[in-house]
Parts: structure tokens; sequence; C-alpha cells
């Protein structure tokens, strides 16, 4: 599952390298339009649905890692 | 290819990346250096459907008014509006269809008057999806999608093969086959009186073929024969068999012999000095066909349809692939002419003299409210949160603010409102002592000019307060460039650029035009 995250963040933010450390604070196209763009892909991906509450709280690669496990449990 | 998109909703997943955007309903800025545009506005969200039709009305007043101010020559891709979310209490009122159902109209309208306005109709997308698919009210709720945000990948590739159909250049010739193409039968074998033109079926629907055809010539398409047939045959037919619509005199050139189809088709475009891009190639036998395509790529080679009955869907579709015309015709235009005139007066009402008057129309109100105990966690989130217009881009939490207006820092909010809703809190001003320490607004109200009213009204204020000079700041990031020189716009003067593009401005305010748009009903409290 990590891998497949890190492969849509890099995808969704064009990143040249990704790693787990990747979040708002590091990365120029995660702003609002970028997160809708990476909740799309995360919802198609895993095939769930996110609720706004999460989305909210999806800053960093971790956060979305969290919410990920937590939602596939 | 750079174009611009004008839109109501959040719609960039749906654009590839050289596309730019406008903000949220806001026609104040149209750029000049794009290639083309693009408008789409999708249906309005609010319960109260006699707003919703009110705000579809101004949309068409809007985009008669952008469609002034940019060069005829390039390209604007208007997309029609679809009802794609099921509007509760709908059962026995439908003025919202009625209202999407006439901006549609208008749309064609304003295609017909304008050559450079290509009107695409967004059904041909949406109806392929059930409503629960292609609207999403969480989207809509977090992000102001109108349109479910997965759909993306199909919505590109639709709006490309659009745009490509747009794009195509109308083709010049039209090189036809004979045998079993514009007649039934081998003309070598059935001879002159046995060939099928005219008279019963199928013979009927090859004359319905050839009367289209000449039409079509008559719109200005060159046409021409390719046809393995000895020449003195067709020579013969075309002089003898009174069926035949396409004789000698309807081609511009006939290549009639034994020789490979590929090689007669470049002798014609020698011949009549036509680049082979510009031929489309019609013939029965697959074989042929294949060969063209092979030998001449650039040739257009259609299939051809089994049967002769289906010649006048053939036909329609082969206008529509490549001799459609997109630009209005003299005759066509003595047409709009006169329509012109007598549409000229509801023009008038219908469209804005100028921005000015514009925003006169919208009838909007600002509200400005200093910081208080029912605004303070609105102010220190949009601190948070905005990003583009932010000067200083500063993130404060509800208790920073709290000290600062302790330590005697001045702070306001600002709301508005106009004839179409109201966008409750959607910026701020905060001052320390004489400087403006953060100035940041919601996207979704620029574009009226609320921005520089709003600071000049706080100017104002301060200056009634006994404060003679006042200085800001200008922090630049990744996302808030669009205001590196909103500080000059307002008449600061920019008293240092450091390195790394922050800028000091200063202002004494007796020297500053201070005064406002009337049309801005301003309410401090």
């Amino acid at each position: 599952m990590e891998e497949k995250v890190l492969e849509i963040l890099k995808e969704v933010f064009e990143l040249e390298t990704v790693d787990q450390t990747c979040s708002q604070d590091t990365c120029d196209k995660w702003d609002s339009m970028g997160q809708l763009n990476l909740v799309a892909e995360l919802e198609d991906a895993f095939d769930i649905s996110l609720e706004p509450e999460e989305i909210g709280k999806m800053k960093s690669f971790k956060d979305v890692m969290r919410i990920l496990s937590y939602k596939l449990k | 290819m750079s174009a611009f998109v004008f839109r109501n909703n959040t719609i960039e997943r749906f654009f590839e990346k050289e596309y730019s955007f406008s903000g949220y309903d806001d026609i104040s800025h149209i750029p000049q250096d794009v290639e083309n545009y693009v408008w789409w506005y999708q249906v309005p969200i609010k319960f109260d459907s006699a707003l919703v039709v009110q705000e579809i009305e101004s949309y068409m007043q809007k985009l008669s008014y952008v469609v002034t101010q940019i060069d005829s020559r390039k390209t604007v891709i208007v997309l029609t509006m679809d009802i794609i979310y099921n509007i509760p209490l709908q059962e026995d009122n439908y003025s919202v269809v009625k209202a999407v159902t006439e901006y549609n109209n208008q749309l064609f309208d304003l295609e017909l008057k304008n050559s450079n306005v290509k009107v695409l109709d967004i059904t041909e997308f949406t109806r392929k999806y059930p409503v629960q698919d292609i609207f999403d009210w969480k989207y809509y709720f977090i992000s102001q999608m109108g349109m479910n945000p997965k759909l993306h990948k199909e919505f590109k590739t639709w709006f490309n093969r659009k745009l490509s159909s747009i794009a195509l250049k109308r083709k010049k010739c039209l090189v036809l086959d004979l045998d079993n193409t514009l007649w039934g039968g081998i003309l070598g074998e059935d001879g002159i009186d046995g060939i099928k033109i005219g008279g019963d079926y199928p013979g009927k629907a090859f004359l319905y073929f050839q009367d289209a055809i000449h039409n079509l010539s008559k719109s200005g398409i060159i046409l021409a024969v390719c046809s393995k047939n000895n020449e003195k045959d067709v020579l013969d037919a075309w002089d003898n068999n009174p069926y035949i619509i396409l004789k000698k005199d309807s081609f511009s050139a006939y290549r009639i012999n034994w020789q490979d189809k590929a090689t007669n088709i470049k002798e014609l475009a020698d011949e009549l000095n036509i680049g082979l891009d510009s031929f489309v190639f019609v013939d029965d036998n697959p074989t042929e066909r294949e060969l063209v395509k092979q030998m001449l790529p650039m040739v257009s080679v259609p299939d051809f349809p089994e049967q002769p009955y289906e010649l006048p869907v053939f036909f329609k579709k082969l206008v529509e692939d490549y001799f459609k015309v997109y630009s209005i015709t003299d005759e066509d235009k003595k047409k709009t002419e006169q329509y012109k005139a007598n549409a000229a007066r509801a023009q008038a009402q219908n469209s804005f003299a100028d921005f000015d008057e514009f925003l006169n129309s919208l009838e909007i109100n600002v509200t400005i409210e200093a910081a208080n105990e029912f605004n303070i966690s609105r102010i220190a989130q949009m601190t948070q949160k905005t990003n583009q217009f932010n000067l200083t881009t500063k993130r404060y939490t509800d208790a920073d603010i709290r000290s600062f207006i302790a330590s005697g820092w001045k702070i306001w909010c600002i709301s508005v409102s106009d004839k179409f809703g109201d966008n409750g809190i959607t910026g701020a001003i905060m001052m320390n002592g004489n400087n403006i320490d953060s100035l940041l607004l919601s996207c979704r109200i620029l574009g009226k000019g609320i921005e520089t009213a709003f600071v000049k009204t706080i100017l104002s204020i301060l200056q009634n307060e006994g404060i003679m000079d006042v200085t800001a700041l200008y922090l630049p990031t990744a996302k808030n460039s669009q205001v590196s020189d909103f500080y000059e716009k307002c008449g600061l003067s920019c008293t240092c650029i450091n390195e790394d593009g922050s800028k000091k401005y200063s202002v004494k305010l007796d020297s500053m035009d201070l005064s406002i748009k009337d049309y801005y009903n301003v309410n401090i409290k």
C-alpha cells in the first residue's frame, strides 16, 4: 500500500522523487487543487470513499497512510 | 496551445496543464496572450430556483461581454449547460430547466453571430452517465466541483476529440469512384442502360447521393473522379444516361484508366494544384481504400456503407467530418445582418457597455467589521488557508489574533454580498500600528474591484483616526504572484525591492486618492 500511495503522490504532484517525508509543507503542488486530485486518485485506487473530515486531516504522506490503514482495516 | 477557461465552478481537473483559469464567475480579467478561450459555466447550485434562474440569465450577459473583448481571430469554445444534479422540489416547477434551455439557445445564437465562437454540446458527454456518477455532492461541498472529478480522463478524451474536429480544416476536393459508388452495378458489364441510377431502389438511393454531392459542389467543394473503367464507356454514359446528375462538367478533373488509384490521385493533386491533405477519397472497394490509405496517408479515406440505403447517413457524416463550413459565407452574413438589426435593441439591453455598468448591475454590498469574538476564528482560519490573494501569507491561530488585539492591533474582516447571494466573511486586513501586517481575500470575491475598495476604505478609516503614513509589505510565495503589484495598483509607492522578490511600500494618506466607486455599497460596523 505504501508504495502505491507514494506512486500516487509522485504522479499527482508531478514529483521527480518522493519519500515518506512528503507533505503539504515540502510540496509546492500540494495545494487545495492538488488535495482534490489526490483524494480522487486515492478513492479510485483503493476503492474507498473518504469523508470530508478525513480529507481535511490529510496533510502529509503519514496522514494519508494513517487514514488509509484505518479505512481499509 | 495555451487556453484560458472562464468558469463558475472548480474544473481544473478536467483540463490539461496548458489551460489557465479565471476566478469563480469572474470576467474582470481577460488575458490577451493566450491562443484560445473556453467558456464553461455549469448550472449554479442553490436551493432557491428563482435565484438560480437569475444567475443563469446573468451568465449570458457576461459571455456576450467577454466575446466582445476577445480578438475575433481567436476561437472561443463554449460548452452548453446541463442540469446534472437532481434539483429538489422541482416536480411542478420547470423554471430552471427553462432557463438552461434558454441559455443554451442563446449560445447557439451567439455562435451564429460570431464566427470564432464554437458551441460544444456537453450533453453528448453527460448523457453517457447516470446522475449519481456524474455529480457528487461531497466534491461539490468540499471543492465546489460541479461535476464528479473522477470523470476527468473520460472528459479530457471527449473534449480533445471535439477540439480536433473543430480544428480540422475543411477539405477541398472530393475524389469519387464510379461503379457501385455513384451508381449501382458495373458500367463495363451492365452497360449504359444497365447501371442503377434513378428509378426504383437501389437506383433511387444513388440518385439521392448524386444530388447531395451536386449540392455539396455548389458550396465550393471540388469534385474529381478516379475510376477503373474505359474512359470511352464513361464519357458515353455521362452523355447518354438521362438520370445521371454528376456528368463530365461536374468534375474539375478525372482519371478514368486502369492505373493504380494512389498514382492517379497524386496526379489529380498536381493537376488541380491542391495539397493531398485536402483530398477525401470515396470508393466502395475496401482494397482500393486500403491502398490509398497506405500509399497516401494524408488523404482522408472514409469507410463506405455496405448498403445503398445507408448513403444519406454516409453523406451527412462525410459533410460533418470533412466539409463542414465553420466560417460564415457572404450569403449567411446578409441574413445575419438583418437578424442583427432586429436584435440590436435586445442586445443593447443584454450586454454591458462597459465593466463599470456590469459592476453596477451586481448591487454589491461590502460590510467591513472589526474583529470580535464571533469572527476571530474565521479570520484565523482564513490566514491558514488563503494562498493566492495573500500579501504576506502569515499564518495565525485564534490565540495569536486575540493577543494582537490585546496589544493594540486593528483588525477588520470583510463580507461581500451581491444580488446573487451572500459570500459571508471572505477577507481580512490586520494593522500593526501603521503597518499592514496581513491582507488577504478569498478568490471567490475577486474580479469585482472589491479588493481595492476594501483597502481604500480601511485607509480612510485610519486617516480619520489621525494616521498620516502607512507602510506595507509584499512577501512572494509560490502561489501569490497575482498580488505582486497589488499595492502599486492601490496607489502605494514601492520603496524597496529585495533580492528574494519581497517589496516594501509606504504612502502618505493625504496624497492618496481614497475615493471608491459608488456602486460599492459600503457598510462599516
